[in-house]
């Protein structure tokens, strides 16, 4: 609801003042080197993959130096052992492999005798029932946003996350939901995005195909944090800082036991 | 009436309590009591300086809220003077030989005692009250200072002045010496303005038409005020002319004004009316497009005022206000919001030297979201409402004057309501209401103690009780739930006490230079949870509870304060250092919409300090006016959990402040006028490093608001001109150019890959406004 609120705020302030956008140059602090985790266990069949690599500095490019040999190891609780194998460069990969939904997983990295431990569950798998297209229509300008629709289960609290691609371009955007106001409803949460910065405007033969992934609690505030700092509203939105991580060792990323429902479609 | 006997009985034995601080003169002595008034309209003028002297005595005071005087001494031949800025003053001969009742009325127009009184040891207010961090906004410099799209407004133009910080460009947030923008208490006519901003804060609440007097206190709190840690906007509405009718308003780019007023019954009863509508949503209209023209935005205000006064010793008084924001888009979503005031004043005088009022306040504040999509639709709807009932009395003794009351104030949060449809992802739901009451009692004793040392000292008492019904919870460190009780209807779940001293002092060096200093403790029991800069309409009001603990702000000042050449130049300097404590900040994506839980998501026990300088020069008379002010300051807080532990820049932290305004009348025809701002950015956080999440640039921080935004510097100019008068109709234009050298002040610094190179991340600047002109056209009959 939030998000809803904070958009169309957003549209109508946009439709109120001239807002003008310069690139500036600006002195920067700069930061050691911090080790970034990202690893997902999914319900999908096929290889699950863990992600170590470093930051860098906010002047460098975007290229962020694979961390290697490492070693990776994910636990489960039903005593299973995954050992990870480094198949690319700071890419560690296990498989294949389908993870459970109520398995607790538990992961342990070792960088050079420093060790992170994460652990995250696999909640239930929740499926997308259709994916839509809502039409916004403002100021003239007609734009199509997806819209995914599901039957949010009652008793239990449920978070998720949405990851879109249009004509295989990821959305450069976080979408991080929770049942706190939906709970039990048939649901349908809209995919609104910026045209102009997070990817291209929807168009006839356009195709999207969106990821829903059924996320346990501290996942969800890993990526709400997140999400609510990009959310720029009215007046300069939330203090950045980094988002919580279920990682210990104050390594950045996250690790995420996660189930999938995926659905695409074709704009006609 | 039997009410008042009751209560006269009472105030007697108060009378006879302070009758002590006036036995040590054997003397018989006389009192001179009445009320000053501007002769033309009737209206009572706040803060006129009233003194009367003989060759060896004299006792001079300023007028009250009301208008109201009292000045006691031997009898003997005096001359009066009765002056305020703007009018002519007064002099003449008082004969007390008896105590007397003299209603002053005074004449706008150039002030005359330059040659009536000099030579006399006139001691400007300013100098001589022991009143600090005190400024008055004259209303006729409010109408001259230019403002984006010509809409004056007093939260912009407050600031201006020294220590106030606004919170943000075209915005009407305001911060007050290091303290935030929901610990400025905003007060019309008594009654509390919880959001007072139009249009996600680029205008405010306040239509300068109906305002009458506007005084913020920015340190030194007098007793009388409490409930908020940082600073009191006192707004006074217009009483309303008792003696013609008059009707005045204005055309501007945005809005259009219009405010009548005129006498009931002539010099008894009077009312006034004002109204203030925008028109975009018109302008909207003319558009083809459906997608253009079914949308909603506007915002109106409506002002009105009564008073009857009923004999000589007493005047009812009934204002309200009542405004809405409307911003809609067709098919998808709309939201109102919108205060409501009332108040109910009787203003009785006990005899010549105690002076009465009792108030009766309701004050509301509620907003309303719709979510019109078939699918997500939903209606939250939210409101604060309080009742307030005040008795303030205000005694009149020799060297002493004394301000003594009691206070209750009532409040209900109902934090939000959620209806939808079956077929809504929503569910319906309501978070059960809070509620609380504020009780305070106070007196404070403003004391002549010599002719050069002037002390006003006092206790104010502070209670809050948060009040059944409702299931409370208490919460751990971690949000988690440790206990939970429910309580009944009138039950006291938690209550705290806090006593808070006031005091200030002023010692005149001689009649131009004076030093001061204050101390004030201050508490506030009603918190505002927002994640934006500045108010916003869906702010979320919390009351202290056994969770969240009452804030608390100590604050101490030192001033110096000069009048040159007859009082034509103000200077003054202030030095203050202020210490918050049991501050509130909100954890890492807390849920703050609709959660009865809302207290889990919150960090407590913040610490704050915030320290300056403040420096004022001000030229009040002659064909050039204005002033010049400037700031130099630092504010910090301290969160467990946040930044190491350690303090940290505030958002609004800004080292420089500087405001430089000049209204100069070039002829009778032409007034013109600018205002320049510089300010140092706002202390944010920008990225330290990055790396790659879920295929997204990420940010990387090490320290929270450790950079800075660029600064900010803007001119505005206006131009006023007046054709030929007309004795039955007035007319004015003004001409306005907000932002004139187009520059592009920040607003919001982002960041994102570079378009044509996704290697490589650039930093952007947003800023809202460049130059903007505007026409307003103002007339009167």
């Amino acid at each position: 609801m939030k998000r809803i609120l904070y958009n169309l705020l957003f549209f109508s302030i946009v439709a109120l003042v001239t807002s003008c956008q310069d690139v500036i140059d600006l002195k920067v602090n700069s930061s050691d080197s911090q080790i970034v985790i990202e690893g997902n266990i999914t319900d999908q069949p096929g290889t699950q993959t863990i992600k170590i690599s470093k930051s860098v500095s906010y002047t460098s490019s975007n290229t962020y130096p694979a961390v290697t040999g490492a070693k990776v190891v994910v636990t489960d609780s039903k005593g299973n052992t995954l050992s990870f194998v480094e198949s690319v460069p700071g890419t560690y990969t296990f498989g294949p492999f389908k993870g459970e939904p109520g398995n607790t997983y538990t992961l342990n990295v070792n960088i050079n005798g420093n060790t992170y431990t994460a652990v995250s569950t696999m909640p239930q798998p929740v499926k997308i029932d259709s994916l839509g297209l809502k039409e916004i229509n403002f100021g003239g300008k007609g734009n199509f946003y997806p819209e995914v629709h599901y039957q949010d289960p009652a008793n239990i609290a449920n978070y998720y996350r949405y990851v879109m691609y249009i004509n295989g371009v990821l959305t450069k955007r976080i979408y991080s939901e929770s049942d706190r106001l939906t709970n039990g409803k048939a649901v349908t949460e809209t995919l609104f995005y910026d045209t102009d910065e997070d990817n291209k405007k929807l168009e006839k033969g356009d195709k999207v195909d969106v990821e829903m992934q059924c996320i346990d609690q501290s996942v969800y505030t890993y990526w709400h944090t997140l999400d609510a700092q990009n959310q720029n509203g009215p007046g300069g939105g939330t203090a950045p800082g980094n988002p919580p991580s279920n990682i210990s060792n104050k390594a950045l990323g996250y690790f995420s036991a996660h189930a999938v429902s995926k659905a695409s479609l074709s704009v006609k | 009436m039997p009410e008042t006997n009751t209560l006269q009985k009472l105030l007697l034995f108060f009378t006879v309590c302070f009758a002590f601080l006036n036995t040590a003169y054997a003397q018989s002595r006389f009192t001179v009591s009445g009320v000053v008034r501007n002769a033309a309209t009737g209206e009572t003028l706040i803060g006129a300086t009233v003194k009367i002297q003989s060759a060896d005595k004299r006792s001079a005071t300023t007028t009250n809220a009301y208008g109201f005087y009292s000045l006691t001494n031997t009898a003997g031949t005096y001359d009066m003077t009765v002056s305020y800025i703007g009018y002519k003053t007064v002099v003449q001969k008082v004969n007390l030989t008896s105590s007397i009742k003299l209603d002053i009325n005074l004449t706008e127009g150039t002030e005359l005692q330059e040659v009536v009184v000099r030579g006399n040891q006139r001691k400007d207010e300013n100098v001589r009250s022991p009143q600090m961090g005190l400024d008055k906004i004259d209303m006729k410099v409010l109408n001259n200072v230019p403002v984006l799209l010509g809409e004056k407004d007093v939260l912009k133009t407050i600031q201006l002045l020294p220590g106030v910080k606004s919170g943000g460009e075209g915005n009407t947030g305001f911060f007050v010496r290091g303290g935030a923008a929901d610990q400025n208490l905003i007060l019309l006519d008594e009654a509390t303005v919880y959001n007072s901003a139009h249009l996600l804060g680029f205008f405010s609440t306040f239509n300068a038409d109906a305002i009458k007097d506007v005084s913020l206190y920015k340190g030194g709190m007098p007793a009388q005020y409490g409930g908020r840690l940082s600073s009191v906007l006192d707004v006074k509405m217009q009483d309303g002319n008792n003696k013609n009718f008059g009707v005045e308003g204005g055309i501007g780019l945005i809005a259009s004004r219009v405010k009548v007023e005129g006498p009931l019954v002539k010099d008894r009863a009077s009312f006034m009316f004002s109204f203030r509508r925008t028109y975009i949503d018109y302008l909207l209209k003319l558009s083809k497009d459906s997608t253009i023209n079914s949308n909603t935005l506007n915002f109106y205000d409506l002002n009105a005022k009564v008073n009857y006064k009923l004999d000589d010793k007493n005047t009812i008084y009934l204002s309200g206000y009542f405004g809405k924001d409307n911003i809609g888009i067709k098919d998808l979503f709309a939201n109102n919001w919108g205060n409501t005031t009332t108040t109910l004043r009787l203003n009785h005088i006990f005899n010549n030297r105690l002076f009465s009022n009792t108030s009766f306040i309701f004050n509301k504040y509620n907003y309303t979201i719709e979510l019109l999509d078939e699918k997500n639709n939903a209606k939250v709807q939210s409101y604060i409402r309080d009742f307030n009932l005040k008795e303030d009395l205000q005694y009149f003794g020799d060297n002493h004057t004394l301000r003594f009351g009691v206070q209750a104030t009532h409040h209900r949060i109902a934090p939000s309501d959620i209806s939808s449809t079956a077929e809504s992802s929503f569910n319906s739901q309501t978070i059960p209401n809070r509620y609380g009451l504020e009780a305070a009692a106070y007196i404070s004793d403003d004391w002549k103690l010599t002719d050069q040392l002037n002390l006003l000292y006092g206790l104010r008492v502070s209670g809050f009780s948060l009040l059944g019904p409702g299931t409370i919870n208490t919460y751990d460190d971690n949000g988690n739930k440790t206990s939970s009780k429910t309580y009944g209807s009138g039950d006291f779940v938690k209550s705290y006490f806090y006593p808070e001293p006031r005091l200030s002092l002023s010692y005149t060096l001689n009649p131009e230079n004076s030093i001061k200093a204050s101390y004030n403790r201050n508490t506030q029991n009603i918190h505002i949870l927002t994640n934006a800069n500045t108010s916003s309409p869906t702010d979320q009001y919390v009351l202290s509870s056994n969770n969240i603990k009452p804030e608390i702000a100590d604050q101490v000042a030192l001033g110096y304060f000069k009048n040159l050449s007859d009082n034509k130049y103000e200077f003054s300097g202030e030095v203050y250092y202020k210490r918050l404590q049991n501050q509130i900040d909100y954890k890492d994506g807390a849920e703050l919409i609709a959660n009865a839980d809302v207290e889990s998501q919150l960090k407590y026990g913040g610490l704050g300090r915030a320290y300056g300088l403040e420096l004022y020069a001000k030229k009040v008379r002659g064909k050039l006016t204005g002033w010049i002010s400037y700031t130099l300051s630092k504010t910090e807080r301290k969160f467990n959990g946040i930044n190491n532990g350690n303090y940290y820049p505030a958002r609004q932290d800004r080292t420089h402040d500087l405001a430089i305004v000049g209204i100069y009348e070039l002829s009778k025809r032409w007034t013109v006028s600018g205002n320049y701002i510089f300010s140092t950015g706002n202390a944010v956080t920008y990225p330290a490093g990055k790396y790659n999440v879920g295929g997204l640039t990420t940010y990387y921080y090490n320290s929270r608001n450790a950079n800075r935004m660029p600064y900010t510097s803007r001119l505005d100019l206006s131009a006023t001109l007046k054709p030929k008068e007309n004795k039955r109709f007035g007319s004015s234009w003004t001409f306005g150019v907000y932002n004139a050298l187009n520059r592009h002040n920040p607003y919001a610094i982002t960041f994102r890959d570079k378009k044509d190179d996704p290697t490589q991340t650039e930093a952007v600047k947003v800023a809202l406004f460049g130059i903007i002109p505007s026409v307003t056209w103002n007339f009167n009959f």
